[in-house]
């Protein structure tokens, strides 16, 4: 009896596993499963007959069984998965869509490139130690001129060059023409040390074309202490530049003429297109340098005329134009193309 | 200042490349704007005439040009396409020099070429550049060697002077300068003085030392004013200034050789024999060799005879005394102006000579002398002449004050340790009187150096003869870190953080000039008594400081709308004008104009939303969330603003700016067909509130579940929603809740409106109870029906 009753499971065994092997869809599946484990299933009925053997045979053959059914229902689960993977892969399969369409496009804003280039500048400034400093548009002649040695007969004090303010109260109201004003304010309210950048719109009397425009931006810079001198400025203005331009980039002073530094420098920078080595460079113009900023030692003038005194102290200031650098950095070939505000170029930075 | 080489070396001994020189002049501070050749750097290029012309046996676009020449016919090859038979043209012999190019023997395609005929650029002649080969004049003969035709070659370099250095306005000057960088002796012409016999005019300088401080005059008389020789000629073509006759080149030549202008009277214009250097009288007139006629007045330093102005002192001749070719006898003059008297002149009478240009940066007093000796050199030469003694009025002789000072405090400066022997050699060079004694040394500014004051300045000219190259070679200077910390300007920060948001809403950042018109003024309905105008705008339209970013965002929209973009958003953060109490103030401002489709994602297949006023209202509210801020339906909306679509934003309780649709007029006056809508306000008193430095503080989330629930109410038409906001926040300010339906029409009485609001309910403490919630829901209900006269729908 025994024996018969284990010839029967191991031919159930045999028989379901192949068959579970075999189904090919989750109904075949299914029906087998009724077919072995359902309520009126092979092993079940099988194990109806366990009821009717000896105790010692119970213990033989329950163990037996109740392996095989764990065994086939661990058959069916495993097949079940991978008929409905093989279901759900068949009808991924049918998709048909071009992905090549175009997507979904953002309406990202961005900032003005005027923008872009001074917060570049201004961030390694920062970075050099130097502290944003502010001050009015409309400035007075006392702060524009009078405190920075631009003498009273000076050109730039002209009508041609500066534009005044008609409808004031009193006279001597003016569009700064440089932010060295704010300079002047930081002094005269601040001892030394100072160091200080004051970036921000000025004005000067120019006619609109390609390369000047009456309202562009300008970001100066003061450093007033005890032992400033011009190897400090060159040593200082040499690192900004080669923040801007990456430490390859060679940096060139020659001696120029402000009324408000002596000495007084112009910085050129080996021209980053050609590296100087295109005499017919657009950018450079063949001459291998770029100009960019005017610089010098604080003259003394300027230091007594804001309550400094210059046997004490010194210090350097620089100034430079944002637009000449964004024009020159972002490949800009006219100034004008800044306040026209075209979104089909303010979209590209 | 034009410099040309040839001229340089009558003062120094120099065979330098021009790109040698170019670099000297750059570390002397002289800008090299341009660097021409002039003149025939050629030889052996003879002038030939085409007589034959005949098709190149083996080469399509080649010719065979027979050419009659002055040792008869030659026969070339050549592949220009303006061959016509007759013209006179150049032809470069075999052993020609072009340049540096030596011309050999050439066979081109089987034929031999005896030449070439040379165009312009090959003859390095750029002012005459024509396509092709060069056609000469007809009347040139042939074999006439064609470098005769030109100048010599030079080179002419075109420096930019900077406005504190007048002294480098001459060839000697800049001779000068070069010779104490090069280390060379300047090589000094020959001015030996011209004593001369008799006496010349008397001279009176009432206009004293702020006129003329110094005045030297001499007659020449029964001079021959021919035309002045070719060299000096060439010399002032080069130059850019056109020879006229040998008395006025002199002049100009002095001008350019040394740098001090000249000036010479027609002596039988001069009436009374006497030179009076005075201040003008108001109202005199003055008849200019340009022909203009102008009215002085008393700030004006004019040359007089007896009777009447004959010169605008260092600025402009007369026309009645002006040289002519006829002119026989000269009064000759070398003065010193004072700079800020002739700078009065020439800026008033806007005249810029070249005269007025040295003499108001300073020219050198003691050259006056020089100039007078070199002068009268040339003209007993060229012109000869019996030239009188000269009267020399100089009262108060120039003393420049010598410039006290220690060796260290250069190199404190400067920030380097240059040698004390090198920093002597360079004074010694710079200024003879030079001297060092001990530790406290004397710089005497010689008389053409009137910008060096003070030991500043001496040091600016230490380092550009010892080299900027030299500075700063380590690390070896002061400490560059942060001396203390400081925070950005409040508005710095805060438009920061606006740009963010706005620019994440899909915003572009426009940027416009601070000038508006009349026309934006009276848009705006602004008042023209608190505009700040302008006294000298650049141009129409530019009269006014901007009150408001508005019509500049306007302009931005019509100029993109024109380039066919109509989706646009834009913003601005910049300051805008007004005038308080007649005083210019000025303060920050964030204005944004929106039109076409709502910004952000857009998909081909799925319709984008035009914009509308909730958009724009939410675009604020982003903006400045987190601030005391209110938005309150303008009770009188501003001119430029739909009456009815327009909100006040209020900041405790204070307007200070406006959002909602802009006046279809409005938009029409600045050619904007669509609907915009807009928003502006001023940042100034949200500046008190933001503290970048204060870190937001967290709040803790609740662990437990919230449950939502949703009421239907039906209400009065009239209800606005703010007073259902108010209602619901009067039980308790926590309460969260959002509208999720509006509806208005069928299946509702006339004159009611349905609403749908979410709750959401939370508490840190617990999961709420359906029971708890059930009853906030009630009270809720209970409140909206007493205060609104809801009901539940």
């Amino acid at each position: 009896m025994i024996e018969e009753l284990k010839t029967k499971l191991s031919s159930l065994e045999e028989n379901y596993t192949l068959k579970i092997q075999s189904a090919a869809t989750l109904k075949d599946l299914q029906d087998l499963q009724v077919a072995a484990l359902g309520r009126k299933g092979e092993l079940t009925e099988l194990l109806k007959s366990l009821k009717d053997l000896s105790l010692e045979d119970k213990k033989t053959f329950g163990p037996l069984s109740n392996t095989l059914k764990n065994k086939l229902t661990a058959l069916f689960e495993e097949k079940q998965i991978a008929l409905e993977a093989a279901a759900v892969n068949e009808e991924l399969a049918k998709t048909n869509i071009d992905l090549t369409l175009p997507a979904y496009t953002f309406d990202k804003g961005r900032r003005h490139p005027l923008v872009i280039a001074q917060k570049r500048m201004v961030d390694i400034l920062s970075k050099l130690g130097f502290i944003w400093a502010e001050g009015p548009l409309i400035e007075d002649e006392a702060h524009n001129f009078d405190a920075l040695n631009i003498p009273k007969n000076h050109p730039a004090r002209d009508v041609q060059d500066t534009f005044f303010v008609k409808n004031a109260v009193k006279t001597g109201f003016v569009l700064r023409t440089h932010t060295s004003g704010v300079q002047v304010r930081a002094m005269q309210k601040q001892k030394p040390p100072i160091r200080i950048i004051a970036p921000g719109r000025v004005f000067r009397s120019d006619s609109l074309d390609a390369t000047h425009s009456p309202v562009f931006n300008q970001i100066e810079g003061l450093y007033v202490d005890k032992n400033v001198s011009l190897a400090d400025l060159k040593r200082d203005l040499t690192v900004f530049m080669k923040g801007l331009f990456g430490n390859k980039a060679e940096v060139r002073f020659r001696p120029s003429f402000f009324p408000f530094t002596e000495p007084s420098v112009e910085v050129d920078v080996k021209c980053v297109f050609c590296e100087g080595k295109d005499p017919s460079c657009p950018v450079c113009k063949g001459t291998g340098w770029k100009e960019m900023l005017g610089a010098g030692v604080v003259h003394p003038n300027v230091l007594k005329n804001c309550g400094i005194n210059p046997e004490e102290y010194s210090g350097y200031a620089f100034g430079m134009g944002v637009e000449r650098l964004a024009m020159f950095s972002l490949n800009i070939k006219d100034i004008r193309t800044f306040y026209e505000n075209d979104v089909r170029v303010l979209e590209q930075f | 200042m034009k410099i040309l080489y040839s001229w340089l070396k009558d003062y120094l001994d120099i065979s330098l490349s021009p790109a040698e020189l170019e670099k000297h002049f750059t570390t002397l501070g002289m800008e090299v704007a341009q660097i021409t050749k002039s003149g025939a750097d050629f030889d052996g290029v003879f002038a030939a005439r085409i007589e034959k012309i005949e098709q190149h046996p083996n080469a399509d676009k080649l010719s065979l040009v027979t050419l009659k020449t002055a040792q008869g016919e030659q026969r070339v090859v050549c592949g220009a396409k303006n061959l016509v038979l007759g013209d006179k043209i150049a032809l470069a012999k075999v052993g020609a020099r072009l340049g540096s190019v030596v011309l050999k023997p050439a066979e081109i395609r089987g034929v031999v070429s005896e030449g070439m005929i040379c165009s312009a650029d090959e003859l390095g002649l750029a002012n005459t550049r024509q396509k092709g080969i060069m056609v000469l004049d007809k009347d040139i003969e042939i074999g006439a060697e064609i470098k005769t035709l030109y100048g010599k070659a030079d080179v002419i370099f075109d420096l930019e002077i900077t406005s504190n250095r007048p002294d480098l306005l001459s060839h000697k000057g800049v001779a000068r300068e070069l010779s104490i960088l090069l280390n060379l002796p300047l090589k000094q012409q020959d001015y030996k003085p011209q004593k001369g016999n008799g006496q010349t005019l008397k001279i009176n300088l009432p206009a004293g030392e702020l006129g003329c401080p110094r005045y030297i005059g001499r007659t020449i008389k029964n001079v021959k004013n021919t035309a002045s020789p070719k060299w000096m000629q060439e010399r002032l073509l080069a130059m850019g200034a056109n020879p006229k006759n040998a008395l006025v080149d002199i002049t100009n030549y002095v001008l350019y050789d040394i740098g001090h202008p000249l000036h010479a009277f027609d002596l039988n214009q001069l009436e009374s024999g006497e030179i009076n250097v005075r201040w003008a009288q108001d109202g005199e007139s003055f008849l200019g060799l340009d022909g203009v006629e102008r009215t002085l007045n008393t700030q004006n330093l004019v040359i007089a005879d007896g009777k009447k102005p004959v010169a605008l002192a260092g600025v402009l001749g007369g026309k009645a005394d002006s040289i002519g070719d006829d002119t026989q006898n000269i009064f000759l003059e070398a003065a010193y102006f004072a700079p800020t008297a002739i700078n009065k002149t020439a800026k008033q009478l806007g005249i810029s000579t070249e005269a007025s240009q040295r003499f108001e940066r300073g020219a050198d007093i003691e050259a006056c002398d020089a100039a007078m000796d070199l002068a009268t050199k040339l003209i007993t030469e060229i012109c000869g002449g019996e030239v009188s003694q000269t009267n020399d009025v100089y009262p108060v002789k120039y003393q420049p004050a010598a410039i006290v000072f220690e060796p260290e405090q250069i190199n404190k400066i400067l920030g380097i340790e240059i040698p004390k022997e090198t920093l002597k050699e360079i004074f010694t060079k710079m200024s003879p009187s030079f001297a060092a004694e001990s530790d406290k040394w004397a710089f005497t500014p010689p008389s053409y150096r009137r910008d060096i004051t003070q030991r500043w300045d001496l040091a600016e000219e230490v380092i550009k003869f010892y080299g900027f190259d030299k500075l700063a070679q380590d690390n070896s200077g002061v400490s560059h870190a942060s001396l203390y910390f400081g925070e950005n300007p409040k508005n710095v920060d805060l438009g920061e953080i606006f740009a963010n948001t706005l620019t994440s809403l899909g915003f572009l950042e426009a940027k416009n000039f601070d000038f508006v018109s009349l026309k934006d003024i009276n848009a705006l309905g602004f008042k023209l008594e608190n505009t700040v105008e302008i006294k000298n705008p650049l141009a129409e339209g530019m009269e006014y400081m901007r009150p408001a970013l508005l019509p500049s965002l306007l302009k931005n929209i019509e100029y993109n709308q024109h380039q066919s973009r109509h989706d646009l958003a834009l913003f601005e953060y910049s300051k805008v004008f007004a005038l308080q109490k007649g005083y210019p103030s000025e303060f920050f401002s964030l204005g944004g104009v929106i039109c076409g489709k709502t910004p952000r994602s857009k998909f081909f297949m799925a319709e984008q939303k035009p914009v509308d006023f909730y958009f724009v209202k939410g675009i604020v509210e982003n903006i400045l969330a987190g601030y005391n801020i209110k938005l309150m339906p303008s009770v009188l909306a501003p001119v430029y603003m739909h009456p009815k679509i327009c909100m006040d934003i209020l900041l405790d309780g204070k307007a200070i700016g406006v959002l909602g649709k802009v006046h279809p007029l409005s938009a029409k006056l600045y050619g904007i067909k669509t609907d915009v809508y807009a928003f502006e306000f001023s940042t100034k008193n949200i500046e008190k509130y933001f503290d970048v430095q204060t870190f937001k503080k967290a709040k803790d989330i609740s662990v437990y579940p919230s449950s939502t629930r949703d009421l239907s109410l039906v209400l009065d038409d009239s209800a606005t929603f703010s007073q259902v906001e108010a209602a619901i926040l009067e039980i308790g300010q926590g309460v969260k809740f959002a509208l999720i339906d509006l509806y208005q029409g069928k299946n509702l009485p006339e004159g009611k409106k349905s609403i749908t609001l979410r709750f959401e309910f939370s508490s840190n403490e617990k999961t709420l109870t359906d029971k708890e919630i059930n009853l906030a829901i009630e009270t809720i209900l209970k409140t909206l029906t007493q205060k609104l006269n809801a009901t539940l729908r």
